[in-house]
């Protein structure tokens, strides 16, 4: 069966040999990562990594953590450590109860307050008990309280190892990815729906949460946006690198008819991100020359999408998108913003690895090699002086003769422009 | 005091916002000037926000710690890493803000051009990690790194009479969203229904950052559980902990609700456990008690540890002191602290209650911020008989 999207025929669906289910076996999800996980500690020759960012400790442990805010996500964090050798992660958690259906009892533990300096040498007694004094042990962060509960013992960089690891999804981590996806799309179809002259951004992310939830969403990854872009650069706020000023935090500014909305919105499920971008237009229809923006935005992401492929390298992707938009080339830019990327990997964080067109440069882009399982997010941006701009954003995954999408979303109101079937 | 309304008004903000940032810039300095710090580098977004008072995009989870922000002594600057100026204050004029970069080698060399940096004698880093370690030597190789964390710690703990007024409009903003869930209340809701209702009614209101997600729980099963989509049962406890970010500073609460109808008379005996247990905490909440005091108060009412922590501060996201049983013993309260004080209970085959109260610590004693109860028609429940205390 012939499934189009953009306009382009996408291929097989297999990543690494397997089709994506549609339903996630979130057992054997935890079971795959955390045989990737201990294989790249083995390969770099790591006894013990300790993990403390919220993300990790999620892609390590898979216990669900509340959705809170950096301050709560540091002082209350729960902590992971997984040792070669063991197939089960050990989870010092203040919220036990979200950790006991998935992570073996004897592996539950107290919660390690490495932020804390009173708990210096609880930290030193516990993480002894379970680290052996000539393993080799890495982490990815080192708060003072924990370097000084390790003494004079050397740590590698964890985030290398966790990096390697979380590159590749298995498909039931893709699975989660485009029930995130969906989640966060299927909200945003009564918010572009309600959405009219005289909305509040505000108001707007209220029904976003509002229908996330009902729809089994976990939480709020990033605020979302619902920034109005003016025609100038010069309009907008001012920006270091001189490009157009985005992403602006949201406020309860109310909407007028004709503004022209970038949105952005970003939804969890099972701890896997999601990342909705459309251009919407507040009570208005696109006028040609937004028509246009469009139809630039279009051939930018056929040309992406046509090199996407085991093998190609980010390089390929970015000169693709600069060939596609001769337009920007000749106004000294390029199709995406300066300050971000054409593409960004998602998973366990909004933002991961691999990033392409970001000021890493060049050869950074054309040493990195696409292989099945990638999953990252394209988000060319169209800015013509004068008139404005147009951005959004889909998710895909290498497969391996090609790709496939995750997102599948309307470009109402410039384009009923989608693809034709869906894949599941 | 009590809650400033959220809008600007022709003759002014209603909140100083101006005047709050300068205070906060002012309290840092003089601690860095105590400490004898040339430079003060932050980088966990509660600093950072305090600091230079950036309006920063929400994103939920813990992030590595970078530079964000760096202090120089030496006319009192404050440079923040930003790529535009939006969310940014006027104070903090374009020279003194720093693109971000993914490039480590092109951000060091911003942070580098920052004047003073590369003279520092002591640099204080309110936080640590490989990164930042890295880059300061390679700034400033002959610098003295300082931790910086309990000086930032106590600038932030004493709040402002106008830190308290923005962290009541706070309270004001978490208690709309809580009568917005109780009148959702009745046998069949879901907590993710709730959860939809409060997202909803704090958007009506303006706000969008709920710095702590939990917001609804069934306490018959677990405090910390998630949100469930299983229709609540009538006579069902529900914890219902609403929290809202306003002006940088947050509020957070929690109430316990019975689904549906009256407490029974065990519901009761278990609120008014709940109740009395935590008020012996809450009046213990005067300047200079300290945490295993708070502790004491606690185990001394018969109650056992409960998996949260007891006591916390509050301002611009949480803070320490954490004061739960075996942390926090030695931390001493003082005069302007703000703290969430919370307490659960359990009874076997009758469930459990929650709540949690905002209190200022003044030296008239503790000062409740919260009210004490949504009285809203439809939701036959029931919490505090006495309202203005707990």
């Amino acid at each position: 069966m012939g499934v189009m999207f953009l306009g382009r025929a996408v291929a097989g669906g297999t990543v690494n040999g397997d089709p994506i289910p549609d339903v996630p076996d979130l057992a054997r999800m935890r079971q795959q990562r955390s045989s990737r996980l201990r294989g790249s500690m083995r390969e770099r020759g790591v006894d013990a990594l300790l993990l403390l960012g919220t993300s990790a400790v999620q892609y390590a442990a898979g216990a669900a953590a509340p959705i809170v805010d950096a301050s709560r996500a540091t002082l209350l964090r729960p902590v992971a450590l997984v040792l070669a050798d063991d197939p089960e992660p050990h989870l010092f958690t203040p919220y036990r109860e979200a950790a006991d259906e998935r992570i073996a009892a004897d592996h539950i533990h107290p919660p390690l307050w490495v932020e804390l300096d009173g708990q210096v040498a609880d930290i030193a007694a516990r993480l002894g008990r379970l680290v052996p004094d000539d393993a080799t042990l890495a982490a990815d962060e080192m708060p003072y309280p924990l370097r000084r509960a390790l003494g004079d013992r050397v740590v590698a960089e964890g985030a290398v190892v966790l990096g390697a690891a979380r590159l590749i999804k298995t498909p039931d981590e893709l699975a989660c990815l485009r029930a995130a996806q969906s989640m966060n799309e299927a909200a945003m179809r009564t918010v572009q729906d309600a959405l009219h002259p005289g909305s509040r951004q505000s108001e707007l992310t209220g029904i976003l949460l509002r229908e996330a939830f009902e729809l089994g969403a976990g939480g709020v990854g990033v605020d979302a946006i619902w920034q109005v872009m003016p025609r100038r650069r010069s309009d907008g706020p001012w920006a270091f690198h001189g490009d157009v000023a985005y992403p602006a935090p949201s406020s309860d500014q109310i909407l007028r008819e004709g503004d022209v909305m970038w949105v952005d919105s970003g939804i969890l499920y099972e701890g896997y991100a999601s990342d909705f971008g459309r251009t919407w237009l507040v009570g208005a229809d696109p006028n040609e020359q937004q028509r246009e923006h469009f139809a630039r935005w279009v051939a930018v992401m056929q040309a992406v999408l046509d090199e996407i492929r085991p093998g190609a390298t980010g390089g390929d992707l970015c000169r693709a998108a600069r060939k596609a938009d001769p337009l920007s080339a000749a106004e000294g830019g390029k199709p995406w913003l300066e300050q971000f990327y054409l593409a960004h990997g998602l998973g366990v964080d909004s933002a991961e690895m691999p990033f392409f067109g970001t000021d890493l440069g060049e050869e950074f882009d054309d040493s990195f090699v696409l292989e099945p399982g990638m999953s990252f997010e394209l988000e060319p941006v169209i800015w013509r002086e004068g008139t404005g701009g147009y951005r959004s954003e889909d998710l895909v995954v290498v497969t391996d003769d090609g790709w496939a999408p995750l997102s599948d979303y309307t470009y109402a109101p410039y384009e009923e422009h989608r693809r034709s079937e869906t894949a599941r | 005091m009590s809650s400033l309304g959220l809008a600007a008004l022709p003759e002014g903000g209603r909140a100083d916002f101006a005047a709050i940032r300068a205070d906060r810039r002012r309290r840092l300095l003089d601690a860095m000037a105590a400490a004898d710090l040339d430079v003060l580098v932050l980088g966990r977004p509660g600093d950072i926000a305090f600091a230079a008072g950036v309006r920063p995009l929400f994103t939920s989870g813990s992030r590595p710690y970078s530079v964000g922000c760096v202090i120089v002594r030496d006319g009192s600057r404050v440079h923040v890493l930003a790529d535009h100026d939006e969310g940014v204050p006027a104070e903090i004029a374009h020279d003194h803000v720093i693109g971000r970069s993914w490039n480590p080698r092109i951000a060091s060399a911003r942070t580098g051009q920052i004047p003073g940096l590369a003279e520092a004698r002591r640099i204080g880093s309110a936080g640590m990690s490989t990164g930042v370690a890295t880059l300061l030597a390679t700034i400033a190789p002959a610098a003295q790194i300082v931790d910086a964390r309990p000086l930032v710690r106590a600038a932030r703990a004493r709040k402002s009479a106008a830190e308290v007024a923005v962290i009541e409009t706070a309270c004001s903003l978490a208690e709309a969203g809580l009568a917005a869930m109780a009148q959702e209340l009745r046998p069949g809701v879901t907590t993710r229904r709730l959860a939809a209702r409060y997202w909803e009614r704090l958007g009506q209101l303006g706000v969008t950052v709920v710095p702590d997600g939990l917001v609804a729980c069934r306490t018959a099963c677990r405090l910390c559980g998630g949100l469930d989509g299983s229709p609540l049962a009538e006579g069902e406890l529900v914890s219902l902990s609403p929290s809202v970010t306003y002006g940088g500073y947050d509020a957070t609460l929690a109430r316990t609700l019975v689904v549906g109808g009256s407490p029974t008379a065990a519901v009761g005996k278990l609120r008014d456990r709940a109740l009395d247990s935590l008020r012996e905490v809450v009046t213990t909440c005067v300047p200079g008690a300290t945490g295993a005091e708070l502790v004491r108060a606690w185990t001394g009412a018969g109650e056992p540890a409960f998996g949260a922590a007891l006591a916390h501060g509050v301002g611009v996201g949480i803070e320490e002191p954490i004061i739960d049983i075996g942390l926090g013993a030695d931390e001493v309260l003082a005069e302007g602290m703000m703290l969430a004080v919370q307490g659960w209970v359990h009874e076997e085959a009758v469930g459990s209650w929650h709540h949690r109260e905002m209190i200022q610590v003044t030296g008239a004693g503790p000062r409740l911020l919260t009210r004490p109860h949504p009285r809203a028609a439809g939701a036959a429940a029931t919490t505090t008989s006495s309202p203005g205390a707990i």
